[in-house]
């Protein structure tokens, strides 16, 4: 079980725009940000796409400029306690 | 299967992991997703505790987490000045890369009916016999060296053993290498991989500032007004500092980006300024910038007059060749490095050739593009920061490119500065930390003294109680030399550590491959995992890596950072630190020095080498207490210590010390903080005077050296302590073209380098499941006219050739990196496709650094 946490630069001006592009993505939530075109994005793995791929694909969706990790859990229990 | 309890651990996990982003980004998050982490206090079974990362230079510092004795968790650590909390994809991982399917766990030499054989298979062997069979080489070797020396001055000692060592080393790992080479066996045959890194970087720091290493810090992200980028793809391979770059880019009216390649990447997205160049133009771009500097007379006079002295180099020096190359025989001066004295006026003289016109026409740049970077160097309002590593360093007029950038930013005074910053970034995390400031090149010794002279190796015996005498004056053999000296049978033993040079090495058919397979020479190659070069070698040991062990690195920005052993390497591993000690107590001094130097010290007769370098008073000398306690009172392992019975890193550290930090140093500038000082603090940038870090050097109000060395000196003004004048040096040198560049054979520019997901060659990183499925193979990224002139698709298996090799691999025309007609890019961590069967060993003369960003091919259909 994988999830971890980003932060996503946008084009100025474009956070609201490129936050729903970011969610259509397996296993992406964006929490907040798309005022300031920061957005707080966290990824868990979406069955079979792992959150590492995700992650690789936020740079390719139109409007971002830098998408960087944060935080990142990769043990085994998170899977089982979520059921 | 939707959850249905109120909060599981997954939602625990993700509303800790959104809080992290959410303070790193300054973004407030709704309130109820606030309420559900505080519904659960923190994971109270992971235990966390600081670290830098392993990767890059950049210095991120990470938060580890462990539990049940393996790492299950990494954050961005919020307290650490470099990263902020952010984490870069790489950062991802951090912890994966420690539990490759593939780990070593026993050393393995090759063997043929029970005994050592080269031409044998690998068998699993113990610690004792691997050391039993590596010794009796390195003996033999070591006694040819001593016939061969007899009768010779100390300044023309020759040794036939080495070892390669790394960037990626730990600070008392480069410091107990060089200590068992240098002061043990006498041999200056001790090259880091750092030397295919930055090399020039470092030629140029010494030759114009006579100090290694940037004067400023990466504040400067935050200060400066234009940010330039010469040769650095710092969107793939320092994501955070490009994130804070761009951060300032995005929120500073008027802040531009200006990006300058030889084919287009990802930082691309952020130019204000997008310059392709043709290959090795960026010698006259610069010369073009400096004569604009000079034609509109936007130079800083008063700063030119009171602090840079202006020389000119020795030119025609060729490419670092073997002498034989014709090459070679062509160049009037090869590897001659000698400056001469020179002026303004001269100088103003020299540059007035470059043009815009002939710059534009030489370098394919369009007028107006070379005319805006031009005008952002010479704008007197604009604080300017230039940022660089492989297209630069690797060159061959790589010392001479990083001078002609320090030469535009002397000319304007724009330097040492909050924002005016010409600053080499690094590509590995202890480049600086292990291989520059501990000094484990060939021609050094610790904190910037070098071999050659005879009061800087006076003072090193001092250090290191040593006979008088003892060190060898001789510059040995840096990285690519070593291999030529393998294929000739002139070093007959080898030992890699921490890197993957028969992978990273040039001209691996002619050379490294041919050196490394002789079968005069035996090879060692200690490595977590079965690379490239540990499938070349005659015996493999197997390493503790990263925080397996207690450990040092240091950054590009000077920050020397710690961190403790967090878990247990697997099997019989052990850190190449234990590797280095534990080998040297099989020499006795008579196995390598001299009887006649013996006798200037009559009690070393009979000792080991672990006794005079290790057990010498000084580096046993701080007791371990069977743990290692933090401040908080968390417990933990140290490897080394428990074997060798006293804290080896204190030891080693505090030992180092007196290189950078004693009362009697020869170059100040260096100053380290006690050892316990940097297990509290998140890293401190040297010089660390009366406990306090230095951001900007030479600058009177940051660096405490300028008022010490230059009493008189004005408030805020700068003083160059590094050279005895005070003044930094404007050194002209011209364009000169390429060891190789297409022809009609050969009709495309070669270009390697790296990609974001596999950091160097991968030894690491292609273990990690996720990103070898992201980028599992090297692509030939090229244009789609250059493709369809050869009736090549995207995606279609290719054949690349120069005068040396071949690789296949597929063509990639709409990729990340997009490169003009004429050149391709290939990146070089495919161990399948070895894209150094390809490149050619021809160096900067000056740095020996190799050119791994042009040469000559062909691209075919299959």
């Amino acid at each position: 079980m994988n999830i971890c946490s980003c932060v996503v630069h946008t084009h100025p001006g474009t956070g609201a725009d490129v936050a729903p592009r970011l969610t259509a993505l397996p296993g992406v939530e964006v929490h907040a940000g798309t005022a300031a075109d920061k957005l707080v994005v966290t990824i868990e793995d979406a069955g079979d796409s792992l959150a590492a791929d995700t992650l690789g694909q936020l740079t390719r969706v139109p409007g971002v400029i830098n998408a960087v990790l944060v935080y990142h859990y990769g043990g085994d229990d998170a899977a089982v306690a979520a059921g | 299967m939707t959850d249905t309890r109120p909060l599981s651990r997954r939602d625990f996990i993700k509303s800790q992991a959104a809080i992290a982003a959410a303070a790193v980004a300054g973004v407030t998050l709704p309130a109820s997703l606030l309420a559900q982490a505080q519904d659960a206090a923190a994971d109270p079974d992971i235990r966390w505790d600081k670290a830098p990362c392993r990767f890059c230079g950049t210095g991120c510092s990470v938060l580890v987490g462990s539990k049940d004795g393996r790492v299950i968790a990494s954050q961005g650590d919020p307290d650490a000045p470099v990263n902020r909390g952010l984490n870069c994809i790489k950062g991802y991982f951090l912890p994966k890369i420690l539990y490759g399917q593939d780990r070593l766990t026993r050393p393995l030499l090759r063997k043929l009916n029970g005994r050592y054989d080269k031409d044998g298979d690998f068998e699993a062997v113990s610690w004792d016999e691997a050391f039993d069979v590596m010794a009796a080489h390195w003996k033999q070797a070591l006694k040819r060296s001593m016939k061969e020396n007899k009768g010779k001055s100390v300044d023309e000692l020759t040794s036939r053993v080495g070892m390669f060592g790394s960037g990626q080393w730990t600070v008392w790992e480069g410091y107990a290498a060089s200590k068992l080479l240098k002061a043990g066996m006498r041999s200056n045959n001790l090259d880091p991989n750092a030397r295919h890194c930055m090399a020039s970087a470092v030629g140029a720091f010494i030759r114009a500032f006579g100090i290694d290493e940037p004067m400023g810090c990466y504040d400067d992200l935050e200060h400066a007004d234009v940010f330039v980028l010469w040769g650095a793809n710092m969107a793939e391979m320092h994501p955070i500092l490009w994130s804070r770059l761009t951060d300032t880019r995005l929120s500073k009216p008027g802040c531009e980006v200006h990006v300058l390649s030889t084919f287009q990447h990802r930082c691309f997205e952020l130019a204000d300024n997008p310059i392709i160049f043709t290959p090795q133009t960026d010698l006259a771009i610069l010369n073009y910038i400096a004569n604009h500097i000079i034609q509109t007379e936007a130079y800083d006079k008063a700063f030119i007059d009171k602090h840079v002295q202006f020389e000119t180099a020795t030119t025609d020096i060729g490419y670092g060749l073997r002498p034989e190359h014709p090459l070679e025989q062509q160049a009037a001066n090869p590897g001659v490095g000698a400056k001469m004295p020179s002026s303004f006026e001269a100088f103003a003289k020299q540059v007035a050739p470059y043009t815009l016109a002939s710059v534009a026409e030489l370098s394919g740049v369009p007028q107006e593009n070379l005319l805006r970077l031009a005008k952002a160097y010479a704008d007197p309002r604009k604080k300017v920061s230039s940022y660089w590593t492989m297209g630069f360093n690797q060159h061959t007029r790589g010392v001479w490119v990083n001078g002609n950038l320090y030469n535009v930013h002397l000319l304007m005074g724009k330097i040492s500065a909050p924002g005016n910053s010409p600053f080499s970034l690094t590509g590995q995390p202890s480049a600086c930390g292990t291989a520059r400031e501990v000094g484990t090149f060939a021609h050094r010794l610790p904190a910037d003294l070098v071999v050659r002279k005879p009061e800087h190796r006076a003072f090193s015996e001092r250090v290191w109680q040593l006979p008088a005498g003892t060190l060898n004056g001789k510059v040995g053999y840096h990285a690519v030399l070593m291999h030529r000296m393998m294929k000739d049978g002139l070093m007959n033993c080898y030992w890699q550590l921490c890197n993957n040079n028969m992978q990273a090495a040039p001209n691996l058919n002619e050379e490294s491959y041919p050196g490394w397979r002789n079968p005069e020479v035996f090879v060692t190659v200690s490595d977590p995992y079965p690379t490239v070069s540990a499938q070349a070698a005659d015996l493999v040991l197997p390493t503790a890596m990263w925080v397996e062990k207690e450990g040092a690195y240091g950054n590009a920005e000077r920050r020397t950072q710690f961190w403790r052993e967090q878990t247990d390497a697997p099997g019989e591993s052990k850190s190449d630190l234990w590797q280095i000690m534990e080998f040297s107590k099989r020499f006795t001094v008579e196995d390598v020095w001299p009887p006649e130097l013996i006798a200037k010290a009559p009690e070393s007769a009979g000792k080991t080498l672990y006794e005079i370098l290790f057990a010498n008073g000084e580096v046993d000398k701080f007791p371990y207490e069977g743990k290692i306690t933090d401040a908080r009172g968390n417990e933990y392992r140290n490897h080394e210590s428990q074997d060798f019975g006293y804290y080896v890193q204190k030891g080693l550290f505090e030992e180092y010390r007196k290189f950078n930090s004693g009362p009697d140093i020869i170059k100040k500038g260096h100053e380290m903080a006690p050892f316990q000082a940097y297990h509290e603090a998140r890293g401190l940038r040297w010089p660390v005077i009366d406990d306090k870090e230095t951001l900007w050097r030479f600058r009177e109000g940051y660096d405490p050296h300028v008022a010490a060395f230059n009493p008189d000196v004005e408030q805020g003004d700068v003083y160059f302590y590094g050279n005895a004048n005070g003044r930094a040096n404007i050194i002209f040198a011209p364009y000169e073209p390429a060891a190789e560049s297409p022809d009609d054979e050969y009709d495309l520019w070669l270009c390697t380098g790296r990609v974001l997901e596999h950091w160097h060659s991968g030894s690491m990183t292609r273990r990690v499941p996720e990103l070898y499925r992201a980028v599992p193979d090297a692509m030939i990224y090229m244009s789609k006219d250059d493709a369809r002139k050869r009736r090549l698709r995207d995606g279609q298996m290719a054949l690349i050739k120069t005068r040396r090799g071949q690789i296949k691999a597929r063509v990639e025309t709409r990729g990340r990196n997009r490169p003009p007609n004429g050149l391709v890019f290939v990146p070089w961590f495919d161990a399948n496709r070895l894209v150094n069967k390809l490149t050619l060993d021809a160096t900067d003369p000056l740095s020996k650094e190799t050119d791994y960003k042009k040469c000559a091919c062909r691209v075919e259909r299959v």
